[in-house]
């Protein structure tokens, strides 16, 4: 977002709105700006006039003492553009905005569900994190919530027979994928409402997985929360490590030396790298296509064995902290990694070939599931299936981070909007990062890759946004001045890409699902937190 | 395909075969703490940042020491990292599953015995 | 036919019951091997030498396990069904000559390669009636699947299996298999390769794989077996394999008859039955690793579209050259 569109901006809000805005003190984003509660829809629309493609990123929730205090972060232009309303906790109402912007759907659903906001004009108020016999009117998320209360009560026939038979209602037949079956990798239900093999519409139910990874953010110190965030995912791991200290070293105000940023880039990309491999190869997998999955695991290993070698272990890098990274990159290791990653990209030829010629993927991928670009932009979608629709959406050239200012590459971008489209994307974005981190190991500067901070960080909050595998990954931090973090809101890529699988479920086979469903990367451990 | 799949069929499989041959780790991998009782200042620190809340202080002839519980660590190696004076160290061993849970822990042993390289299966 | 000692031999002992089983069991291990030096992987290894008790192994693990019979299936079909089609696979099989005569001694008669193609298809009724029969929207919609492939391929692959009837000019297995002067594959070799893709479809394997579609149907029609039921349900698919690999060799690559040294026929006809078989599992375990799997609509429309006018094609021309071009050389 350039200065101009930024000023724009401000200028048609505070004209449009009068006393009902504020610019807020506190920059998240490009700009932050607080409105009373009921004019939330008008700014929304007002948004949506200067910037057709505006797409929520995600919405914070933050318990003020009396208010409830919503952040819608928007993303325009490239950049996040934070509104901010409070209500108040005995009547914590507000205006749903899905009706403008679609995407919001899920995140009005989870701040309903760990806040207690009312969404009034919500199109289908249902639990979405939170278990079916959760009590009601407890939120976890309010501070003043008795979470240690709640027994765990044993799932009886009754609880379990909605779940567990499938019903039919009128002539469609509930095929239920999930929550264990084997085209999920992780546990979340679908209910597939099928006439004959014709997906007529997707029922989702997520939560399966919830942690609540946010609340125990709350109760550990920054650097422990380094680790506690970094098992959200196991695959995408580093970049939750990283969008983390991100924010913390944005309240703290201190930059990070020049090779930190340089070896972080390094970590991310080889954490790129094998999620790409990893995905490509389960499309093979969920297709039929088991000799593809074989190859392409095998030649993963390799890049596994180099983040056991920078990192000291496969999978979960820990290599990340507040202030830098852990530890150096020993000049030995530079020509390991570098015969590795040419290996790769001999390898990656084959694949390429195979992805754009073989007729039996080509017939189950192509014109399959396809999302259409309009549908992206109102859907909020991220990452790859936003770019395998046309949108060129990445966070790593809108908005820089570590080294990626500096360090020169392409943004990849096809039009079919098929599944087939996003699996090009991601293999194309294989070679991408080959380069990045060729071009980041030739010019590794010199110096410190690491500065002392501080345990207790000064009362702020920051938010952070970084590009996973999987697509834009969210992170807000508020602190209070002690040693604890007070907020930690996190919003992960798939968890803004599930909408974009009902859609593209419609209309289709059920035969089509896998192939669908696996190529918008579906990673649960993230979705639920 | 059809060259590559016909010509895999006369490759060796890329199946390693541990565990008949030792699996190799890098230097500095993250295996099973070492622990340098003589070297240990009872600041307590290991015990305060582990976010697994792993580490244990517990009295040894008088001192505090940390006793690492290997079933609830994440070797993440943090208690390395914030201890002052580097008396946590990494080694090499990662086989450590075990049906005995006493096996599951690096006790600060009160003798400075160095930590011989053994498995742990009975 | 006297029910002797030799009969009930044959029949129980070998080339019958006993000798199926275990061939059965190990084209299994030929064909996990074969995929999994394929996908660069090393396969079974440590049952037996190289793994070769594998299958056994399983088939034994499946009959200690418990064995469901779910509340709301139909359970006399559900219970039969699968060693009813088990049984007819292998009496089909008692047809083929493997040892240069057929199992069931003097049990061929003319037009008994359509009588054992009917028999196969009432074995892949029974399949698709034990999935139909688990109450669970999984089996039948795998059930489904199979009644639509199975009965869609077998239009083809009878016009195929009449190409090598009409070089031989009989259509008795054992006169066509006798009758090979010249291997059926060198003189209609375009009727072979089409077999071995109708077949890839009949014996549902990669790009006709969408019964066992893991990802979409958890297990098709094996959804709601286990135990014993499933360790038949595996045995008969593997049946299938072994009989339809054998098809292939009776009708188009000259049965079981070979060079014979040293007297002894029948060790060294069953040798050659074996090793020719083995050859057409290696082929269409290659094949099934090669390609992705199709959607049912897809394997529909190859059916009605590529494969069964090309099938009527290759009649056509295996008859015209049987009529007039074959007669000159031979």
């Amino acid at each position: 977002m350039t200065q101009n569109e930024q000023d724009l901006l401000i200028s048609t809000l505070q004209n449009r709105m009068g006393d009902n805005l504020q610019i807020h003190p506190a920059h998240l984003g490009k700009a932050s700006i607080q409105v009373k509660s009921d004019s939330n829809r008008n700014v929304m629309a007002i948004l949506l006039e200067t910037d057709k493609t505006a797409g929520i990123s995600a919405l914070t929730g933050l318990d003020m003492g009396e208010k409830i205090g919503l952040m819608y972060h928007m993303r325009t232009n490239g950049a996040i553009v934070t509104i901010r309303t409070e209500v108040p906790k005995e009547n914590p109402k507000l205006q749903s905005i899905t009706d403008l912007i679609p995407g919001a759907n899920f995140h009005e659903r989870e701040a309903a569900d760990l806040f207690g906001v009312v969404f009034e004009g919500h199109p289908n108020p249902a639990r979405l994190v939170l278990p079916e016999d959760w009590p009601e009117n407890l939120y976890p998320l309010r501070k003043d919530a008795k979470i240690d209360e709640v027994t765990v009560k044993p799932a009886t026939s009754e609880s379990q027979a909605e779940t567990v038979q499938p019903q039919s209602d009128g002539t469609l037949v509930n095929v239920i994928v999930g929550p264990q079956h084997p085209a999920l990798l992780e546990p979340e239900k679908f209910t597939l409402k099928v006439d004959g093999e014709i997906v007529k519409q997707v029922e989702p139910r997520i939560g399966y997985v919830h942690r609540g990874v946010e609340k125990a953010a709350e109760q550990r110190t920054y650097l422990q929360d380094v680790y506690l965030v970094e098992r959200i995912c196991g695959i995408c791991n580093s970049c939750h490590a990283a969008c983390f200290v991100e924010s913390v070293e944005k309240i703290l105000g201190t930059p990070v030396p020049p090779r930190g940023q340089y070896l972080r880039t390094i970590i991310l990309e080889l954490n790129r790298l094998h999620s790409h491999l990893l995905l490509l190869g389960h499309a093979g997998l969920e297709i039929g296509y088991e000799t593809l999955f074989q190859y392409m695991w095998r030649d993963r290993e390799p890049i596994m064995d180099l983040t056991e070698l920078l990192t000291g272990n496969r999978v979960i890098a820990s290599s990340l902290t507040v202030g830098g990274v852990r530890r150096d990159l020993k000049e030995t290791d530079i020509p390991k990694i570098k015969t590795a990653l040419a290996n790769l990209k001999k390898k990656m030829g084959f694949y390429k070939q195979l992805y754009e010629t073989e007729p039996t993927l080509k017939m189950r991928t192509q014109n399959v599931g396809t999302l259409a670009k309009e549908d992206a932009l109102k859907l909020c979608v991220v990452g790859p299936v936003a770019r395998g629709s046309g949108v060129a959406m990445d966070v790593r050239k809108d908005e820089p981070y570590e080294a990626y200012g500096e360090i020169p590459f392409k943004l990849i971008t096809y039009n079919n909007g098929d599944s087939w489209a996003r699996f090009m994307v991601r293999l194309d974005e294989i070679y991408e990062s080959i380069n990045i981190i060729d071009y980041a190991l030739e010019h590794l500067p010199e110096g410190p890759y690491r500065v002392k901070v501080p345990r207790v960080v000064p009362a702020g909050e920051a938010v952070s946004r970084v590009e996973a595998p999987r697509g834009e990954l969210f992170y807000y931090v508020k602190s209070n001045g002690t040693a604890y973090p007070e907020r930690v809101k996190v919003r992960t890529p798939t968890f803004a890409n599930i909408p974009a699988f009902l859609k593209t479920a419609e209309g289709g086979n059920i035969a089509d699902v896998p192939a669908n469903f696996v190529s918008l990367d579906p990673c649960f451990s993230c979705t639920d937190r | 395909m059809i060259k590559e799949a016909l010509s895999q069929l006369f490759t060796k499989p890329a199946t390693s075969k541990y565990p008949f041959v030792k699996a190799e780790v890098p230097e500095g991998f993250r295996g099973k703490q070492v622990f340098d009782i003589a070297l240990c200042v009872s600041c307590g620190l290991c015990s305060r940042d582990c976010p697994a809340k792993a580490i244990e202080m517990v009295e040894v002839e008088g001192k505090r020491r940390p006793l690492f519980h290997l079933d609830l660590c994440i070797f993440c190696y943090q208690c390395a990292e914030s201890c002052p004076r580097n008396a946590i160290k990494s080694s090499e061993l990662f086989e450590l599953a075990s049906t005995n849970k006493s096996d599951l822990v690096v006790t600060p042993q009160a003798s400075s015995k160095k930590e011989t390289v053994h498995s742990n299966d009975t | 036919m006297v029910l002797d000692f030799w009969f009930i031999f044959r029949v129980l002992v070998f080339p019958g019951f006993t000798f199926i089983l275990f061939f059965t069991m190990f084209c299994d291990w030929v064909e996990r091997k074969i995929e999994a030096r394929i996908q660069n992987r090393v396969g079974p290894k440590f049952t037996g030498p190289a793994g070769i008790l594998q299958p056994f192994a399983d088939f034994v693990k499946l009959l200690t396990k418990e064995d469901i019979v779910p509340r709301d299936a139909k359970k006399t079909v559900f219970r039969v069904a699968p060693i009813l089609s088990f049984a007819i696979l292998v009496f089909a099989l008692s047809f083929l000559p493997i040892d240069g005569a057929s199992i069931i001694p003097n049990s061929s008669f003319a037009g008994d390669l359509i009588f054992v193609m009917a028999l196969v298809t009432v074995a892949n009724f029974l399949l698709f009636l034990s999935g139909w029969a688990s109450a669970s929207p999984y089996g039948a919609i795998g059930a489904a699947r199979v009644l639509t492939q199975f009965l869609g391929y077998d239009i083809p692959l009878f016009l195929l299996a009449l190409a090598p009837a009409f070089l031989a000019k009989n259509l008795s297995i054992s006169a066509i298999a006798a009758n090979q002067y010249l291997p059926f594959v060198l003189l209609a070799p375009w009727a072979f390769v089409l077999f071995i893709v109708a077949l890839q479809a009949e014996l549902e394997k990669d790009p006709f794989d969408i019964p066992h579609a893991e990802s979409e149907v958890v297990g098709g029609l094996e959804t709601e077996y286990c135990g014993g039921k499933l360790a038949f349900l595996h045995l008969t698919r593997d049946v299938q394999i072994v009989f339809g690999a054998a098809l292939v060799v009776e009708l188009f690559l000259g049965g079981p008859y070979g060079p014979v040294f040293f007297g002894l026929p029948a060790f060294w006809y069953t040798l050659w039955f074996v090793l020719k078989l083995l050859v057409v599992v290696v082929i269409s375990e290659y094949l099934t690793c090669l390609f992705a799997r199709l959607r049912i609509d897809q394997v529909v429309t190859a059916n009605w579209k590529v494969v069964l006018p090309l099938s009527l094609l290759s009649l056509t021309l295996t008859v015209a050259m049987a009529t007039w071009v074959y007669p000159l050389g031979v």
